[in-house]
Protein backbone atom coordinates (compact mmCIF):
# COMPACT_ATOMS: atom_id res chain seq x y z
CA UNK A 1 0.00 0.00 0.00
CA UNK A 2 2.82 2.43 0.74
CA UNK A 3 4.33 1.65 -2.65
CA UNK A 4 1.01 2.47 -4.29
CA UNK A 5 0.94 5.77 -2.42
CA UNK A 6 4.53 6.47 -3.48
CA UNK A 7 3.74 5.87 -7.13
CA UNK A 8 0.54 7.89 -6.98
CA UNK A 9 2.41 10.73 -5.28
CA UNK A 10 5.16 10.74 -7.90
CA UNK A 11 2.68 10.66 -10.77
CA UNK A 12 0.49 13.43 -9.42
CA UNK A 13 3.55 15.53 -8.57
CA UNK A 14 4.61 15.77 -12.22
CA UNK A 15 1.25 15.72 -13.99
CA UNK A 16 -0.48 19.07 -14.49
CA UNK A 17 -2.31 20.95 -13.00
CA UNK A 18 -0.07 22.04 -10.15
CA UNK A 19 -2.35 23.39 -7.42
CA UNK A 20 0.04 22.75 -4.57
CA UNK A 21 2.55 25.62 -4.87
CA UNK A 22 1.31 27.69 -1.94
CA UNK A 23 0.87 24.65 0.32
CA UNK A 24 4.39 23.52 -0.60
CA UNK A 25 5.93 26.80 0.54
CA UNK A 26 3.84 26.76 3.71
CA UNK A 27 4.82 23.18 4.58
CA UNK A 28 8.48 23.91 3.84
CA UNK A 29 8.53 26.82 6.26
CA UNK A 30 6.49 24.87 8.82
CA UNK A 31 8.93 21.95 8.85
CA UNK A 32 11.92 24.26 8.91
CA UNK A 33 10.53 26.28 11.82
CA UNK A 34 9.79 23.14 13.77
CA UNK A 35 13.02 21.24 13.13
CA UNK A 36 15.88 23.73 13.09
CA UNK A 37 16.34 23.96 16.83
CA UNK A 38 16.08 20.23 17.72
CA UNK A 39 18.40 19.48 14.81
CA UNK A 40 20.95 22.05 15.97
CA UNK A 41 21.12 20.62 19.50
CA UNK A 42 20.98 16.99 18.35
CA UNK A 43 23.76 17.10 15.77
CA UNK A 44 26.01 19.16 17.97
CA UNK A 45 25.55 16.89 20.99
CA UNK A 46 25.91 13.68 19.02
CA UNK A 47 28.99 14.79 17.11
CA UNK A 48 30.67 16.20 20.18
CA UNK A 49 30.06 13.06 22.22
CA UNK A 50 30.36 10.12 19.89
CA UNK A 51 33.02 10.89 17.28
CA UNK A 52 34.41 14.01 18.93
CA UNK A 53 35.42 13.04 22.44
CA UNK A 54 35.65 9.27 21.98
CA UNK A 55 37.85 9.51 18.90
CA UNK A 56 39.87 12.40 20.26
CA UNK A 57 40.54 10.37 23.39
CA UNK A 58 41.95 7.42 21.51
CA UNK A 59 43.77 9.57 18.92
CA UNK A 60 45.46 11.58 21.67
CA UNK A 61 46.94 8.30 22.98
CA UNK A 62 48.37 7.71 19.52
CA UNK A 63 49.49 11.36 19.36
CA UNK A 64 47.56 11.78 16.12
CA UNK A 65 44.86 14.30 16.99
CA UNK A 66 45.13 15.92 13.57
CA UNK A 67 43.54 12.75 12.13
CA UNK A 68 40.25 13.77 13.73
CA UNK A 69 39.46 15.80 10.61
CA UNK A 70 39.59 12.75 8.38
CA UNK A 71 37.50 10.87 10.88
CA UNK A 72 34.84 13.56 10.80
CA UNK A 73 34.50 13.16 7.04
CA UNK A 74 33.41 9.59 7.66
CA UNK A 75 31.21 10.31 10.64
CA UNK A 76 29.71 13.74 10.16
CA UNK A 77 29.30 13.75 6.38
CA UNK A 78 28.77 10.13 5.35
CA UNK A 79 26.89 8.83 8.34
CA UNK A 80 25.57 11.02 11.13
CA UNK A 81 24.62 14.06 9.06
CA UNK A 82 21.96 12.31 6.96
CA UNK A 83 21.00 9.93 9.76
CA UNK A 84 20.32 12.50 12.45
CA UNK A 85 18.59 14.78 9.97
CA UNK A 86 16.27 11.91 9.07
CA UNK A 87 15.67 10.98 12.71
CA UNK A 88 14.90 14.56 13.70
CA UNK A 89 12.71 15.20 10.66
CA UNK A 90 10.84 11.93 11.23
CA UNK A 91 10.42 12.70 14.92
CA UNK A 92 9.48 16.35 14.50
CA UNK A 93 7.89 16.86 11.10
CA UNK A 94 6.80 13.30 10.34
CA UNK A 95 4.87 12.99 13.59
CA UNK A 96 3.28 16.40 12.98
CA UNK A 97 2.23 15.32 9.47
CA UNK A 98 0.70 12.08 10.73
CA UNK A 99 -1.11 13.85 13.56
CA UNK A 100 -2.44 16.48 11.15
CA UNK A 101 -3.60 14.08 8.42
CA UNK A 102 -4.89 11.60 11.00
CA UNK A 103 -7.01 14.28 12.64
CA UNK A 104 -8.44 15.22 9.23
CA UNK A 105 -9.19 11.59 8.51
CA UNK A 106 -10.94 11.09 11.85
CA UNK A 107 -13.06 14.21 11.35
CA UNK A 108 -13.90 12.91 7.86
CA UNK A 109 -12.41 15.98 6.19
CA UNK A 110 -10.54 13.80 3.72
CA UNK A 111 -13.77 12.15 2.60
CA UNK A 112 -15.35 15.58 2.28
CA UNK A 113 -12.47 16.71 0.06
CA UNK A 114 -12.97 13.69 -2.16
CA UNK A 115 -16.68 14.42 -2.45
CA UNK A 116 -15.82 17.96 -3.49
CA UNK A 117 -13.67 16.54 -6.27
CA UNK A 118 -10.35 17.56 -4.67
CA UNK A 119 -7.71 14.85 -4.82
CA UNK A 120 -6.19 14.44 -1.33
CA UNK A 121 -3.00 12.92 -2.71
CA UNK A 122 -2.33 15.82 -5.03
CA UNK A 123 -3.37 18.55 -2.62
CA UNK A 124 -2.16 17.19 0.70
CA UNK A 125 0.47 14.48 0.17
CA UNK A 126 2.42 15.90 -2.77
CA UNK A 127 3.26 19.25 -1.12
CA UNK A 128 4.39 17.48 2.06
CA UNK A 129 6.43 14.99 0.04
CA UNK A 130 8.23 17.68 -1.96
CA UNK A 131 8.64 19.96 1.06
CA UNK A 132 10.20 17.22 3.14
CA UNK A 133 12.62 16.33 0.34
CA UNK A 134 13.77 19.95 0.03
CA UNK A 135 13.95 20.46 3.78
CA UNK A 136 16.03 17.33 4.44
CA UNK A 137 18.51 18.32 1.72
CA UNK A 138 18.85 21.75 3.30
CA UNK A 139 19.01 20.49 6.87
CA UNK A 140 21.64 17.92 5.90
CA UNK A 141 24.04 20.74 4.99
CA UNK A 142 23.13 22.40 8.26
CA UNK A 143 23.78 19.15 10.15
CA UNK A 144 27.17 18.73 8.49
CA UNK A 145 28.17 22.27 9.43
CA UNK A 146 27.08 21.74 13.04
CA UNK A 147 28.82 18.37 13.14
CA UNK A 148 32.10 19.82 11.93
CA UNK A 149 31.88 22.66 14.45
CA UNK A 150 31.39 20.04 17.17
CA UNK A 151 34.59 18.42 15.87
CA UNK A 152 36.37 21.78 16.15
CA UNK A 153 35.14 22.12 19.73
CA UNK A 154 36.44 18.63 20.55
CA UNK A 155 39.81 19.54 19.04
CA UNK A 156 39.93 22.75 21.08
CA UNK A 157 39.06 20.84 24.27
CA UNK A 158 42.23 18.85 23.72
CA UNK A 159 44.21 22.12 23.21
CA UNK A 160 45.19 21.33 19.64
CA UNK A 161 45.83 23.81 16.84
CA UNK A 162 43.12 23.57 14.21
CA UNK A 163 45.46 23.43 11.20
CA UNK A 164 45.84 19.66 11.35
CA UNK A 165 42.10 19.16 11.68
CA UNK A 166 41.33 21.19 8.59
CA UNK A 167 44.22 19.70 6.61
CA UNK A 168 43.04 16.10 7.08
CA UNK A 169 39.41 17.17 6.73
CA UNK A 170 39.94 18.71 3.30
CA UNK A 171 42.33 16.07 2.04
CA UNK A 172 39.90 13.26 2.95
CA UNK A 173 36.66 14.91 1.87
CA UNK A 174 35.56 14.33 -1.70
CA UNK A 175 32.74 15.70 -3.79
CA UNK A 176 31.24 12.20 -3.83
CA UNK A 177 30.90 12.33 -0.05
CA UNK A 178 28.93 15.54 -0.20
CA UNK A 179 26.55 14.74 -3.02
CA UNK A 180 25.90 11.23 -1.81
CA UNK A 181 25.14 12.60 1.65
CA UNK A 182 22.68 15.16 0.31
CA UNK A 183 21.08 12.71 -2.12
CA UNK A 184 20.72 10.07 0.58
CA UNK A 185 19.11 12.59 2.88
CA UNK A 186 16.66 13.68 0.17
CA UNK A 187 15.61 10.05 -0.17
CA UNK A 188 15.14 9.85 3.61
CA UNK A 189 12.82 12.85 3.38
CA UNK A 190 10.79 11.07 0.72
CA UNK A 191 10.57 7.89 2.82
CA UNK A 192 9.50 9.77 5.93
CA UNK A 193 6.89 11.77 4.01
CA UNK A 194 5.32 8.74 2.36
CA UNK A 195 5.25 6.60 5.51
CA UNK A 196 3.85 9.36 7.69
CA UNK A 197 1.26 10.50 5.14
CA UNK A 198 0.11 6.94 4.58
CA UNK A 199 -0.25 6.22 8.28
CA UNK A 200 -2.08 9.51 8.82
CA UNK A 201 -4.48 8.94 5.93
CA UNK A 202 -5.31 5.42 7.08
CA UNK A 203 -5.85 6.30 10.76
CA UNK A 204 -8.99 4.85 12.24
CA UNK A 205 -10.54 4.00 15.56
CA UNK A 206 -11.39 7.31 17.17
CA UNK A 207 -9.35 8.93 19.89
CA UNK A 208 -6.73 6.23 20.33
CA UNK A 209 -6.37 5.86 16.56
CA UNK A 210 -4.46 9.04 15.82
CA UNK A 211 -1.99 8.44 18.61
CA UNK A 212 -1.47 4.86 17.47
CA UNK A 213 -1.00 6.03 13.88
CA UNK A 214 1.75 8.45 14.96
CA UNK A 215 3.40 5.67 16.97
CA UNK A 216 3.43 3.22 14.04
CA UNK A 217 4.44 5.88 11.53
CA UNK A 218 7.53 6.96 13.40
CA UNK A 219 8.65 3.38 14.07
CA UNK A 220 8.25 2.34 10.42
CA UNK A 221 9.93 5.53 9.21
CA UNK A 222 12.96 5.04 11.46
CA UNK A 223 13.35 1.37 10.53
CA UNK A 224 13.05 2.17 6.83
CA UNK A 225 15.56 5.01 7.06
CA UNK A 226 18.15 2.94 8.94
CA UNK A 227 17.84 0.00 6.60
CA UNK A 228 17.90 2.19 3.50
CA UNK A 229 21.01 3.98 4.73
CA UNK A 230 22.82 0.71 5.26
CA UNK A 231 22.04 -0.44 1.73
CA UNK A 232 22.88 2.88 0.10
CA UNK A 233 26.13 3.44 1.97
CA UNK A 234 27.23 -0.14 1.25
CA UNK A 235 26.70 0.51 -2.47
CA UNK A 236 28.33 3.94 -2.51
CA UNK A 237 31.37 2.90 -0.49
CA UNK A 238 31.90 -0.24 -2.54
CA UNK A 239 31.48 1.37 -5.96
CA UNK A 240 33.57 4.51 -5.43
CA UNK A 241 37.21 3.52 -4.94
CA UNK A 242 38.30 7.14 -4.43
CA UNK A 243 36.49 7.07 -1.07
CA UNK A 244 38.84 4.36 0.19
CA UNK A 245 42.17 5.69 -1.09
CA UNK A 246 44.80 6.10 1.60
CA UNK A 247 45.51 9.78 2.21
CA UNK B 1 10.04 35.77 13.63
CA UNK B 2 8.39 34.42 16.76
CA UNK B 3 7.23 31.21 15.11
CA UNK B 4 10.88 30.24 14.68
CA UNK B 5 11.33 30.20 18.44
CA UNK B 6 8.17 28.28 19.33
CA UNK B 7 9.88 24.95 19.91
CA UNK B 8 12.55 26.12 22.39
CA UNK B 9 10.02 28.33 24.16
CA UNK B 10 7.62 25.41 24.50
CA UNK B 11 10.37 23.36 26.12
CA UNK B 12 11.18 26.11 28.57
CA UNK B 13 7.50 26.23 29.47
CA UNK B 14 7.10 22.50 30.01
CA UNK B 15 10.56 21.57 31.30
CA UNK B 16 9.79 22.38 34.93
CA UNK B 17 6.46 20.59 34.80
CA UNK B 18 8.00 17.49 33.24
CA UNK B 19 10.67 17.53 35.94
CA UNK B 20 8.14 17.84 38.74
CA UNK B 21 5.96 15.12 37.22
CA UNK B 22 8.97 12.84 36.78
CA UNK B 23 10.09 13.31 40.38
CA UNK B 24 6.56 12.55 41.54
CA UNK B 25 6.38 9.31 39.53
CA UNK B 26 9.86 8.20 40.57
CA UNK B 27 8.92 8.99 44.17
CA UNK B 28 5.95 6.64 43.90
CA UNK B 29 8.33 3.89 42.79
CA UNK B 30 11.00 4.58 45.39
CA UNK B 31 8.58 4.90 48.30
CA UNK B 32 7.30 1.42 47.45
CA UNK B 33 3.71 2.57 46.91
CA UNK B 34 3.84 1.09 43.43
CA UNK B 35 4.21 -2.42 44.86
CA UNK B 36 0.51 -2.37 45.67
CA UNK B 37 0.15 -2.77 41.90
CA UNK B 38 3.09 -5.09 41.35
CA UNK B 39 1.02 -7.37 39.12
CA UNK B 40 0.26 -4.45 36.84
CA UNK B 41 3.97 -3.58 36.71
CA UNK B 42 4.80 -7.11 35.63
CA UNK B 43 2.07 -6.91 33.02
CA UNK B 44 3.58 -3.66 31.68
CA UNK B 45 7.02 -5.30 31.57
CA UNK B 46 5.48 -8.19 29.64
CA UNK B 47 3.81 -5.82 27.17
CA UNK B 48 7.14 -4.08 26.69
CA UNK B 49 8.92 -7.35 25.97
CA UNK B 50 6.32 -8.93 23.71
CA UNK B 51 5.38 -5.72 21.93
CA UNK B 52 8.69 -3.99 21.40
CA UNK B 53 11.59 -6.42 21.84
CA UNK B 54 11.78 -7.65 18.25
CA UNK B 55 11.63 -4.14 16.80
CA UNK B 56 14.28 -2.89 19.23
CA UNK B 57 16.60 -5.76 18.38
CA UNK B 58 16.09 -5.41 14.61
CA UNK B 59 16.92 -1.72 14.85
CA UNK B 60 20.02 -2.39 16.95
CA UNK B 61 21.13 -5.05 14.47
CA UNK B 62 20.93 -2.64 11.52
CA UNK B 63 22.94 -0.04 13.42
CA UNK B 64 25.57 -2.69 14.16
CA UNK B 65 25.87 -3.47 10.45
CA UNK B 66 26.31 0.22 9.74
CA UNK B 67 28.94 0.58 12.51
CA UNK B 68 30.99 -2.23 11.07
CA UNK B 69 30.67 -0.98 7.50
CA UNK B 70 31.72 2.60 8.19
CA UNK B 71 34.51 1.43 10.49
CA UNK B 72 35.89 -1.01 7.96
CA UNK B 73 36.02 1.61 5.19
CA UNK B 74 37.42 4.30 7.49
CA UNK B 75 40.21 2.02 8.61
CA UNK B 76 40.95 1.16 5.00
CA UNK B 77 41.27 4.86 4.19
CA UNK B 78 43.85 5.43 6.93
CA UNK B 79 45.76 2.35 5.85
CA UNK B 80 45.04 0.25 8.93
CA UNK B 81 42.25 -2.14 7.89
CA UNK B 82 43.21 -4.65 10.55
CA UNK B 83 42.20 -2.18 13.26
CA UNK B 84 38.52 -2.19 12.26
CA UNK B 85 37.77 -3.91 15.57
CA UNK B 86 38.77 -0.77 17.46
CA UNK B 87 36.16 1.31 15.67
CA UNK B 88 33.49 -1.37 16.09
CA UNK B 89 34.20 -1.81 19.79
CA UNK B 90 33.82 1.90 20.47
CA UNK B 91 30.93 2.39 18.10
CA UNK B 92 28.92 -0.63 19.25
CA UNK B 93 29.23 -0.58 22.97
CA UNK B 94 29.88 3.02 23.92
CA UNK B 95 27.85 5.06 21.47
CA UNK B 96 25.85 3.15 18.91
CA UNK B 97 23.85 0.93 21.21
CA UNK B 98 22.67 3.65 23.62
CA UNK B 99 21.65 5.89 20.73
CA UNK B 100 19.89 3.13 18.79
CA UNK B 101 18.16 2.11 21.98
CA UNK B 102 17.14 5.70 22.73
CA UNK B 103 15.78 6.31 19.23
CA UNK B 104 13.71 3.20 19.01
CA UNK B 105 12.48 3.40 22.59
CA UNK B 106 11.29 6.95 22.09
CA UNK B 107 9.66 5.98 18.80
CA UNK B 108 8.04 2.73 19.92
CA UNK B 109 7.62 2.89 23.70
CA UNK B 110 7.48 6.64 24.36
CA UNK B 111 4.91 7.51 21.73
CA UNK B 112 3.03 4.28 22.51
CA UNK B 113 2.60 5.37 26.13
CA UNK B 114 1.41 8.82 25.04
CA UNK B 115 -1.13 7.34 22.66
CA UNK B 116 -2.43 4.93 25.29
CA UNK B 117 -2.59 7.31 28.26
CA UNK B 118 -3.84 10.17 26.08
CA UNK B 119 -6.75 8.07 24.88
CA UNK B 120 -7.52 7.20 28.51
CA UNK B 121 -7.37 10.85 29.50
CA UNK B 122 -9.72 12.19 26.84
CA UNK B 123 -12.25 9.40 27.32
CA UNK B 124 -12.24 10.34 31.06
CA UNK B 125 -10.96 6.95 32.17
CA UNK B 126 -8.28 8.58 34.33
CA UNK B 127 -10.93 10.58 36.18
CA UNK B 128 -12.90 7.37 36.63
CA UNK B 129 -9.86 5.76 38.24
CA UNK B 130 -9.63 8.68 40.66
CA UNK B 131 -13.29 8.32 41.54
CA UNK B 132 -12.74 4.64 42.26
CA UNK B 133 -10.12 5.61 44.82
CA UNK B 134 -7.11 4.45 42.83
CA UNK B 135 -4.25 6.94 42.47
CA UNK B 136 -4.01 7.21 38.67
CA UNK B 137 -0.42 8.46 38.75
CA UNK B 138 0.67 5.38 40.68
CA UNK B 139 -1.47 2.91 38.77
CA UNK B 140 -0.67 4.22 35.28
CA UNK B 141 2.70 5.95 35.34
CA UNK B 142 4.67 4.43 38.23
CA UNK B 143 3.80 0.88 37.14
CA UNK B 144 5.05 1.63 33.64
CA UNK B 145 8.30 3.03 35.01
CA UNK B 146 8.84 0.00 37.23
CA UNK B 147 7.96 -2.31 34.34
CA UNK B 148 10.53 -0.57 32.14
CA UNK B 149 13.16 -0.88 34.85
CA UNK B 150 12.44 -4.60 35.13
CA UNK B 151 12.48 -5.39 31.43
CA UNK B 152 14.91 -2.99 29.79
CA UNK B 153 18.27 -4.16 31.24
CA UNK B 154 17.65 -7.59 29.73
CA UNK B 155 16.57 -6.18 26.38
CA UNK B 156 19.73 -4.08 26.44
CA UNK B 157 22.03 -7.02 27.16
CA UNK B 158 20.52 -9.07 24.34
CA UNK B 159 20.90 -5.99 22.15
CA UNK B 160 24.64 -6.02 22.89
CA UNK B 161 24.92 -9.59 21.60
CA UNK B 162 23.06 -8.66 18.42
CA UNK B 163 25.01 -5.47 17.71
CA UNK B 164 28.31 -7.37 18.15
CA UNK B 165 27.15 -10.10 15.79
CA UNK B 166 26.05 -7.51 13.23
CA UNK B 167 29.38 -5.67 13.28
CA UNK B 168 31.23 -8.95 12.94
CA UNK B 169 29.13 -9.85 9.92
CA UNK B 170 29.68 -6.59 8.12
CA UNK B 171 33.42 -6.23 8.88
CA UNK B 172 34.54 -9.81 8.39
CA UNK B 173 31.99 -11.19 5.95
CA UNK B 174 30.85 -8.17 3.96
CA UNK B 175 33.98 -6.03 3.59
CA UNK B 176 36.48 -8.75 4.42
CA UNK B 177 39.72 -6.77 4.89
CA UNK B 178 40.54 -8.48 8.16
CA UNK B 179 40.44 -12.08 9.27
CA UNK B 180 38.04 -13.27 11.90
CA UNK B 181 40.77 -13.81 14.49
CA UNK B 182 42.44 -10.46 13.87
CA UNK B 183 39.14 -8.66 14.16
CA UNK B 184 38.10 -10.38 17.38
CA UNK B 185 41.50 -9.86 19.02
CA UNK B 186 41.37 -6.10 18.61
CA UNK B 187 37.63 -5.99 19.26
CA UNK B 188 37.79 -7.67 22.67
CA UNK B 189 41.01 -5.92 23.64
CA UNK B 190 39.42 -2.49 23.40
CA UNK B 191 36.58 -3.05 25.83
CA UNK B 192 36.27 -3.96 29.45
CA UNK B 193 33.48 -4.78 31.91
CA UNK B 194 33.25 -1.22 33.26
CA UNK B 195 32.51 -0.04 29.72
CA UNK B 196 29.55 -2.40 29.65
CA UNK B 197 28.27 -1.01 32.95
CA UNK B 198 28.68 2.60 31.80
CA UNK B 199 26.89 1.85 28.55
CA UNK B 200 24.05 0.17 30.44
CA UNK B 201 23.76 3.19 32.75
CA UNK B 202 23.49 5.46 29.72
CA UNK B 203 20.78 3.29 28.20
CA UNK B 204 18.83 3.07 31.45
CA UNK B 205 18.89 6.84 32.01
CA UNK B 206 17.58 7.33 28.48
CA UNK B 207 14.85 4.74 29.02
CA UNK B 208 13.78 6.36 32.30
CA UNK B 209 13.55 9.80 30.75
CA UNK B 210 11.65 8.46 27.73
CA UNK B 211 9.06 6.67 29.87
CA UNK B 212 8.59 9.69 32.12
CA UNK B 213 8.22 12.12 29.21
CA UNK B 214 5.77 9.74 27.54
CA UNK B 215 3.73 9.49 30.74
CA UNK B 216 3.72 13.26 31.17
CA UNK B 217 2.47 14.06 27.67
CA UNK B 218 -0.10 11.27 27.78
CA UNK B 219 -1.32 12.13 31.29
CA UNK B 220 -1.79 15.80 30.42
CA UNK B 221 -3.25 15.33 26.92
CA UNK B 222 -6.31 17.39 26.10
CA UNK B 223 -8.36 18.51 23.14
CA UNK B 224 -9.95 15.39 21.75
CA UNK B 225 -8.49 12.91 19.25
CA UNK B 226 -6.47 15.68 17.62
CA UNK B 227 -4.93 16.54 20.97
CA UNK B 228 -3.69 12.99 21.44
CA UNK B 229 -1.95 13.08 18.07
CA UNK B 230 -0.35 16.44 18.83
CA UNK B 231 0.81 15.29 22.27
CA UNK B 232 2.35 12.17 20.71
CA UNK B 233 4.23 14.29 18.19
CA UNK B 234 5.46 16.68 20.90
CA UNK B 235 6.75 13.86 23.11
CA UNK B 236 8.79 12.51 20.19
CA UNK B 237 10.47 15.90 19.65
CA UNK B 238 11.35 16.23 23.30
CA UNK B 239 12.63 12.65 23.53
CA UNK B 240 14.90 12.89 20.48
CA UNK B 241 16.71 15.90 21.91
CA UNK B 242 16.82 14.42 25.42
CA UNK B 243 18.41 11.23 24.05
CA UNK B 244 21.17 13.18 22.32
CA UNK B 245 21.91 15.34 25.34
CA UNK B 246 22.02 12.34 27.71
CA UNK B 247 24.28 10.53 25.27
CA UNK B 248 26.72 13.42 25.14
CA UNK B 249 26.73 13.97 28.90
CA UNK B 250 27.26 10.24 29.47
CA UNK B 251 30.24 10.23 27.16
CA UNK B 252 31.74 13.26 28.86
CA UNK B 253 31.22 11.82 32.35
CA UNK B 254 32.32 8.24 31.70
CA UNK B 255 34.96 8.51 29.00
CA UNK B 256 35.73 12.24 28.73
CA UNK B 257 38.79 12.30 30.98
CA UNK B 258 39.98 8.75 30.39
CA UNK B 259 39.47 6.97 27.06
CA UNK B 260 39.93 3.59 28.82
CA UNK B 261 42.07 2.10 26.07
CA UNK B 262 44.70 -0.62 26.70
CA UNK B 263 47.51 1.50 25.22
CA UNK B 264 49.60 4.50 26.13
CA UNK B 265 51.04 5.53 29.48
Amino acid sequence: MMMILTVRTLISAVRSPYPYGEELVWQFLFVLKLSWFPLLISTFALNLGAPGLQAAGILSLFGALDRLGGFFVVIAIRWIGPLVTAVVVAGVAGTAITADLGARKIREELDALQVLGVDPVKNLVVPRFLALMFVTALLDIFAIVMGLSAGIVAELLYHQPLGGFFATLFSNATITDLWSSVLMCTMFGAIVAVVCSYKGMSASGGAAGVGRAVNQAVVIALMAVFFFQFVVSSVILATNPELQAVR
Amino acid sequence: MNAWLDVPRGWLDSFGEIGRFGVQVAGQVYSGRVFKFFGESLRQAGILIFGSALIIWAFVFILGLQCGLQGAYFNRSIGAPSLAGLFSAYCDLREGLPYAFGYILSAKVGTGIVAELGAMRISDEIDALEVMGIQPITFLCATRLLGAWIAIPFLYLVGIVLIYAASYLSVVNQVGDVSSGGYLLIFWMYQSPPDLVFSLIKGMVMATVIVLVGCYYGYTASGGPVGVGTATAKSMVFNIVAVHIIGMLGTVVFWGANPRAPIGG
